[in-house]
Formats: structure tokens, sequence, C-alpha cells
């Protein structure tokens, strides 16, 4: 019943949609014409440029009539409420208040949904579904906007600018941010992560391999089998829903030593995508797991638990060995160094497959671009919406997003060097609300930002993620841990950016594919279909392994797969043709 | 005798008058009653018919820039697609599967809790049964689906407990065994809407004359073939109409439960058709291809109300059309 309901809902909303897509054309069209909005600021005349700052040494938007502007953020999971004081801050000098919407539980119907009722917010940040809405005539075409009165968007993109660009066909600037611009990164997810007190307990042996990594995790639980009164687990994943993505997929070809390129493996030598699960590292690491689960190190559960269960798992501080990046795992760190128990955090390690595989995981993709935000054709508020944009890439602003305010969140030593509080900086490592409850980092994904290593007029760093505040937020038992293998930071152990050469394609899920193309269709038909078919894979006896896996290949084959590498290949040499 | 016959001929006439001004006059004295059921008429309408005309998309390449009446026919090529989709099949037979399993036990349960609920002597402790028995229809599935994963996990109570009677040696991991997952989609389902679903059944239990009863004691009935001829027949039409009704959706299950209950070693099982329509349809921007499923689904809608409602008619019992 409730889904006859649901679907008559659909219904409604698309024949409402079609009814409105008479006159929403019109306005799309003269969207379209490249003087609208040339015109619509001489209306308004706006002097964005040139302003005093005011007594707080903060210029602000000229114009700061209060106005609330609508954002949905496509992967956002929790609500984000404007209150905090750097909120504050933004809506006294914008007069700005952003009302941030997202869809329950990261659904992926959510724009599309959208696009069919004709309801848009004044902002949107739809990652993959980019292509959807330009198809759809909902986002404008910023080109003008930023030629107009677009300077500080300029200088922060500089020649990245064209990187934003659509397509080759169709070299509109549509949306912009996402990713910081001139990124360095001091800190590393690691492919995969072991306990502290593993490492220390065996007196800091040489981990390079997951073999080596299994060893490890063998002798230390075959010597402690319980940890608090609760047995051990070895190795934890997140397989059961989408997250089996990224803490099985992508962990599977890190360890080939395969750049980060979604579902494909692309070669810009020869430029040319496959998909990744024809490599025969992602088959041995796959192997391995069944392996890991046949000796019972893996934890049967990684592919049925829930996510909160998992986060519990890692929480309680049993589990030895894990594969997620921190963006996933940061809270359970937080916790258990709350709890006193520094040594059960993990340690990032550039595992691979053998020695003779570099870790990819430093790759310098640079800035790929593909994913930002847009306003909306529906907009009533698109200049206002674009001034702030633009604002955001104002020096004052990528300083109030990233640290705050000055005084209360932020100093500079007697050196000039910018710092956060010492108060602050407990809260930093300590609390897992902090963002929340300061602000701080708050607002800087998904809009456009500084990368960390972008240096601002003081000679500061931009970010947070510089290499003085990594240095400073590392607990005592990560310092104690790399002292041991005599490294300063994590990202020691793997191989530089340089030896590794920059991305000439970007990163390819940032690929504008449109979901109902062949592609489109491929890649949702075999990645439900992997996470279903390896999982079992990983699951069977080790004996049938090898079967199973070829099984699946055929199946890819069946779908497709040959078609879907020629596509891939065909839109990667667009890209590098279109940067080049 | 004729004048019998003359009244007969005479009723006969009013009867024909009555039907020809009958129109008018009947909608007149019913003015209130038409006035009363407009309202629900005019929504019907509005939002049960009216929305049939998105059923076009089905054979166009809908796009929402271009609207129903700019988009390019294509005939039937989304359902020549759909029925050429292995996944639709394998979502369909889930689909089915978990139906019929979920109305057979699900009446089977319900019945059978009501015969025993109204069995017993105490009142009080019929009243304090029933509200604790119907509590879990109100938790939130993601809430079952949670205390269902725990139970059944390696570590759960489950697992506890076989290995305990040393049913099994090692721990069964439940949930990721595909061949189960119907049975445990029927089972939490039997858990959370058996007591809700015997209400109806005990209402109908409270209707019955309590003098077939009293007779049945004189003739010296024990309390189980009274629960046999006298109860049982007694509920049959709403047993019977509560199914047609439970048939005409059986295809629509949803896919709350099987979404949250389910995982990616057992998404083969778990599948069902409208979480397909959901991603392969709505979720890539295939409104046509969507559209497509459900209009494959509301024929099957209704072929099966009509063949269950046929059987009910056969059998003399409350038929609902």
């Amino acid at each position: 019943m409730k889904m006859k309901k649901f679907l008559t809902g659909i219904m409604i909303a698309t024949m409402i949609a079609s009814m409105g897509t008479g006159c929403g054309n019109k306005s799309s069209e003269t969207a379209a014409d490249p003087s609208t909005p040339a015109s619509e600021s001489t209306e308004t005349p706006e002097p964005t440029t040139e302003q005093e700052p005011n007594e707080s040494g903060f210029v602000g938007l000229a114009d700061r009539t209060p106005t609330t502007l609508r954002v949905f953020y496509k992967d956002q999971l929790e609500d984000v409420e404007f209150t905090d004081p750097i909120a504050e801050k933004i809506k006294e000098l914008t007069g700005v208040t952003l009302e941030i919407e997202h869809a329950v539980g990261g659904d992926e119907q959510a724009i599309p949904l959208m696009v069919a009722s004709g309801d848009y917010p004044d902002m949107i940040f739809a990652k993959g579904d980019t292509g959807l809405l330009v198809d759809a005539g909902a986002i404008i075409p910023l080109d003008d906007y930023i030629e107009e009165k677009g300077d500080n968007l300029k200088a922060l993109y500089g020649d990245n600018l064209k990187r934003l660009k659509y397509s080759e066909e169709d070299p509109t600037i549509y949306t912009v941010g996402t990713y910081g611009v001139n990124s360095v990164s001091w800190e590393t997810d690691g492919n995969m992560q072991i306990q502290h007190a593993i490492l220390k307990d065996q007196g800091y042996p040489e981990i390079k391999t997951i073999y080596q990594f299994e060893e490890a995790i063998q002798k230390y639980i075959d010597k402690y089998p319980q940890i608090n009164g609760q047995d051990a687990i070895g190795l934890c994943l997140m397989g059961s829903d989408w997250r089996w993505l990224i803490t099985v997929g992508n962990v599977a070809s890190a360890t080939a030593g395969i750049p980060d390129d979604g579902e494909w493996k692309i070669d810009d030598e020869t430029q040319t995508a496959m998909y990744k699960y024809f490599d025969d590292g992602v088959r041995e690491y796959m192997k391995w797991l069944n392996h890991m689960n046949a000796i019972g190190l893996l934890d049967p559960e990684s592919f049925t638990h829930q996510e909160d269960v998992y986060y519990a798992k890692l929480a309680s501080g049993r589990v030895l060995g894990t594969a997620t990046p921190m963006w996933g795992t940061n809270d359970a760190k937080k916790a258990l160094v709350g709890a006193g128990m520094e040594e059960r955090t993990t340690a990032p390690l550039a595992v691979t497959l053998s020695e003779d595989i570099p870790a990819a995981t430093r790759k310098n993709y640079g800035f790929s671009g593909g994913h930002g935000i847009g306003i909306c054709e529906s907009s009533e508020n698109k200049d206002k919406a674009f001034e702030f944009l633009d604002w955001m890439c104002t020096e004052e602003a990528q300083i109030l997003i990233n640290w705050g305010i000055e005084g209360e969140d932020y100093y500079y030593d007697e050196n000039g060097v910018r710092r956060l509080t010492p108060e602050k900086e407990e809260m930093f490592k300590t609390d897992k609300d902090f963002t929340k409850k300061t602000g701080i980092v708050k607002y800087q994904y998904p809009f456009p930002q500084q990368g960390d290593g972008a240096i601002d007029s003081t000679g500061n760093y931009f970010t947070l993620k510089n290499k003085e505040q990594v240095l400073s937020n590392m607990t005592e038992t990560e310092k104690e841990t790399l002292a041991a293998y005599g490294k300063e930071l994590w990202i020691d152990f793997f191989p530089t950016p340089e030896e590794l050469g920059v991305s000439k394609h970007g990163q390819a899920w940032q690929f504008n594919v449109p979901a109902d193309s062949e592609l489109g269709i491929f890649n949702q038909k075999s990645e439900d279909y992997v996470k279903q078919a390896a999982t079992q894979a990983i699951l069977g006896s080790p004996e049938n392994f090898d079967t199973a896996w070829d099984e699946m290949l055929a199946k890819f084959k069946e779908m497709g797969v040959e078609s879907a590498n020629e596509e891939m290949t065909r839109l990667t040499q667009e890209k590098i043709r279109f940067w080049g | 005798m004729e004048g019998v016959r003359e009244i007969l001929v005479k009723t006969n006439k009013q009867v024909k008058v009555q039907t020809k001004m009958g129109l008018s006059k009947k909608l007149y004295d019913q003015r209130f009653l038409i006035a009363m059921s407009v309202p629900f008429v005019i929504w019907v309408i509005i939002f049960k018919y009216i929305p049939l005309a998105g059923w076009l998309m089905a054979f166009q390449d809908y796009k929402p820039k271009l609207g129903i009446l700019g988009s390019q026919w294509v005939g039937l090529k989304h359902f020549k697609v759909l029925f050429q989709e292995e996944q639709f099949y394998q979502a369909l037979q889930n689909t089915l599967g978990m139906s019929i399993l979920a109305i057979t036990f699900g009446t089977i349960f319900s019945v059978g809790f009501a015969l025993l609920l109204n069995e017993l002597r105490s009142l009080r402790l019929k009243r304090v049964v029933q509200t604790i028995s119907y509590l879990p229809h109100f938790v939130s599935w993601v809430v079952v689906a949670n205390i269902v994963g725990q139970i059944l996990s390696t570590t759960g109570v489950l697992n506890e407990i076989l290995m305990a009677l040393h049913i099994i040696d090692s721990p069964v991991n439940f949930m990721s065994q595909p061949n189960l997952f119907w049975g445990i989609v029927t089972g939490s389902d039997l858990w959370k809407e058996t007591g809700w679903n015997a209400i109806i059944y005990l209402a109908a239990i409270t209707g019955i004359d309590v003098q077939l009863y009293e007779a049945a004691k004189v003739d010296g009935a024990n309390r189980w073939q009274q629960i046999k001829s006298i109860t049982l027949p007694c509920i049959r039409g709403t047993i019977i109409i509560l199914l047609i009704m439970s048939i005409g959706n059986l295809i629509n299950i949803g896919f709350e439960k099987q979404y949250l209950l389910g995982n990616n070693t057992v998404a083969s099982k778990s599948l069902v058709l409208d979480k397909y329509a959901l991603d392969y349809g709505i979720g890539m921007v295939r409104y046509s291809y969507g559209t497509a499923i459900g209009m494959f689904k509301s024929v099957v809608g209704i072929v099966l109300i009509y063949i269950a409602n046929t059987l009910a008619k056969k059998s003399g019992e409350g038929q609902l059309i």
C-alpha cells in the first residue's frame, strides 16, 4: 500500500513537472542567453570590489540584506545547523543565512526526484548527479557571473578555472568548488590500518605487505585473544551497504597500487581504462580476504553488520586491523582517545600486495573540478548566491571558515604563526563534536576552498591541515610509533607525489557520466553485482574462490564490460585533451 | 385470483414507473448522501485517475526538460528491455515468494492467535496479552532490523542458545545465508504484525452470536469442537475478504523490510520489485523505465485480484467486487 502511494506521488510529481516545463523552458532559454546575467547585474550595480574593512578587520559584502539561501548537499548525512559562532559571523558579514538540506540516509533518489518535481533549492551540491541538473536546465551557467564580478573566484582558481568547465562539448562552468585548489597533504589514511598496540608489542616490525599485516595480527591475537574482556577481532570491514566500495573495493585496488579512479584502472600513458576487477592485483587481494576469512581473522559480520554496530566495534578497541579512511573512523578514534585507550587507535600503513608495488595513495590528481556547487535556475536570489560564493573565496572568508574567529578560536604567536588556542586544540583532539560546536571547517566542503598547503597573505596556511597543525594534533602514541620507525609524519611511509606523477585526467569518479546512458546502467548493474558476488567469493571456501571469481568476471562480460571499458577510455581521452 | 393478478400488474407498473422517474427522484432523495460522497469521488479522481496519464511516460524516452508532450515516443522499448532483464525476474520471484509466505503465515498465525486469545478465560489477561502483542506493530522497521540483526549475529542470542544446546558446533552467520533470507523476513514480519492483524479477527469473533455456543454446549461440544464448527465458519467471510485484499497487494510489498534486513551477501534474495524500480528507474533518471515497472505491477495486481475474487465467488463466500 505504501509503495502504491509512493508511486502515485511520483507520478503526480512528474505530471506537475511536465506541466511546469512549458514555462520552465522559457526561463532556461533566457538564462542561456549570455546577455541576461550581465544586464541583471547592471540593474543593481554592486560595488563588489575595494571596500574598507570595518573595525573588526572584515570587509564582507556591500549588500548585507538578510537573505536565506537553501543549499542541498547530496552526500550530507547529518543535519547541519547554521547557528555556531562562525555562522553568526557569516550572517553578519554577508547577510546570508544558509539553510542546509540533505536527503535522509544519503538517498540516491533525492536529486532525480527533485528534477521530476521541479522543486529546487537556491544552491545545490549534486556530485555525480550534476549532469542530470545540466540536462534539465536546472542550474545556471556561471561564466558571465565570473567574468562580471567573480574576481575572488578567479583569484582562487587561477589556471584551474578551465578545469571547472563541464565538458568538451559544453565548455560552460556550471559548478564551482569542492576539494582544495593547490592541495598538498601532510596526512594520509593509509591503505589499511593497524593498532598501535600491536606495533609496540612486536617491537615495531616492518609492515609493507598485506601478508606482513596478517602475520602481525595473527601473532597478536594468539598472544592476546581478548581485549577488555571481549574477543579480539582481526580485521573488521564495513561491507554490508554502499560502504563496501570504500572498505573492500577501494582497498583492493589501493593495495594493488592502482590510483583511486573509483571502479576503474586508468593508465595515463596509454590513455586506456579498464574495469578494475579484471586486474590481477585486485583478485589477489580478494583472495587474501578469502584466506583471512577461512583462518578466522576476518570478522564474519563484516558484510552483515549495520554501520552503528561497526562503529561500536571500532570504539570498543577490540578491532586490530581496519581498512577505512579516517573520515569513516575519526569518531571512533576520538572516542578511544577520550576513554584513555590511545594505544587502541590505528596507524595508517602503506600496505600493498608486495614490496615491489608502490602505494599510489599520495598520488596528486590535480584539481579535478568535476563536482561542485551550482546555483539553481529557479532561485530568486541568484545574484546574492553568486556574490556569496565569490565572497567565500576571499581570504577573510577562507580563514574564517578554516580557523574560526581571531581571539576566540585562534591567535598569532610571537612569530606571526597562526595557531588554535590551547583549549580549542584540546577540544579538537578529544571532542568528536568539535566541528558541530565551533563551526570550524564546517563550511569548507563543498564550497570553493583553498587546498591544504595554500598560503595566505600573512604567510600562514589557509587550512588546519598544515604540517604544524598535523604534528600538534598527533596523539602521544602516534608520535611514539613514528619515532620508533624514524619518521616524522605518516605520509613519510608512502612514495611521494613527485615519484608518482600528476594525473592527467583528474579522477575518473568525477567524470560526468549520464545515469541513464549505457555506461551508467553498466555501472549500476555491475556495482550491485560485484558487491554481492565478490562478497560471496570472499566468504566461500578457499578452494572455490577462483571458480567464483572467474564466474563473476564472465558475468561482467555478459553485462557489456568491454563496451564500458571503451566508453570510459573515450571519456578519459576526452578529459586529457580538454585539459591538456 | 383476478384480484391478485390485478394487484401484481399494478405493482409491476408501479415498479416500472418508479424506475422511470426514479433516477431524478432517487438523486433528489439521496442528495445529502451524494453531497457527502462527492469530495471523496473528486479525491479519487485527482489522486488515483489523473496520475494514470503519467503512464504515457512508459512509452516515451521521457526527459523532464521536454515534458510529456515533447519527449520522444519509443513504443514498447522499455517493456522489451524490462522483460529481458535477468534482475527483473529475480526481483519478481523474490517479491512473489516473500509475499506469498507473508500472506500464508500471516493469516494462519493471526487467526490462530485470535482463536487462542478468545479462549482465554480471564478477560484481564486477554487484554494484557493483546496489548503487548500488538505493540511491536508500532516499532519502526529500522529498530526491528537492528534487533533482528543482533539476535541473529554470530555472537547473538540465537547462536548462544544453539551452541549451549549442542545443536551446532560453531556459530552460524544467519544474516549472510541467502537461503535463509525469506525466512528471516517472514519471521520478523510475523513477530511485528501478528498481534495487530489478530485484532480484526478478534472483532469478528466477538460478533458471533453467543446462543450458538450455548446450543453447542448443550449438545455436549467441547471447546475444540466449538472452535472448529462455530468460530471458524463464522469468521470465514472475514478471512476470505482480508485474503483477497492482501492478494491484490501481493506485488506491492514495499522494500523497507528487505532493504533494512538485507546486505550485500543476500542481495540476490532480497531484491524486490519496488527496490528494483527505485534503483534502476528513478534512481537512474530512467523515469520511463520506472513507470513501465509500475504499470506491469498494476496489471499483475488487477489480474491477481480478479483471480482471488473469482475463487471467493466460487466458494460462495464474501467476494469483494
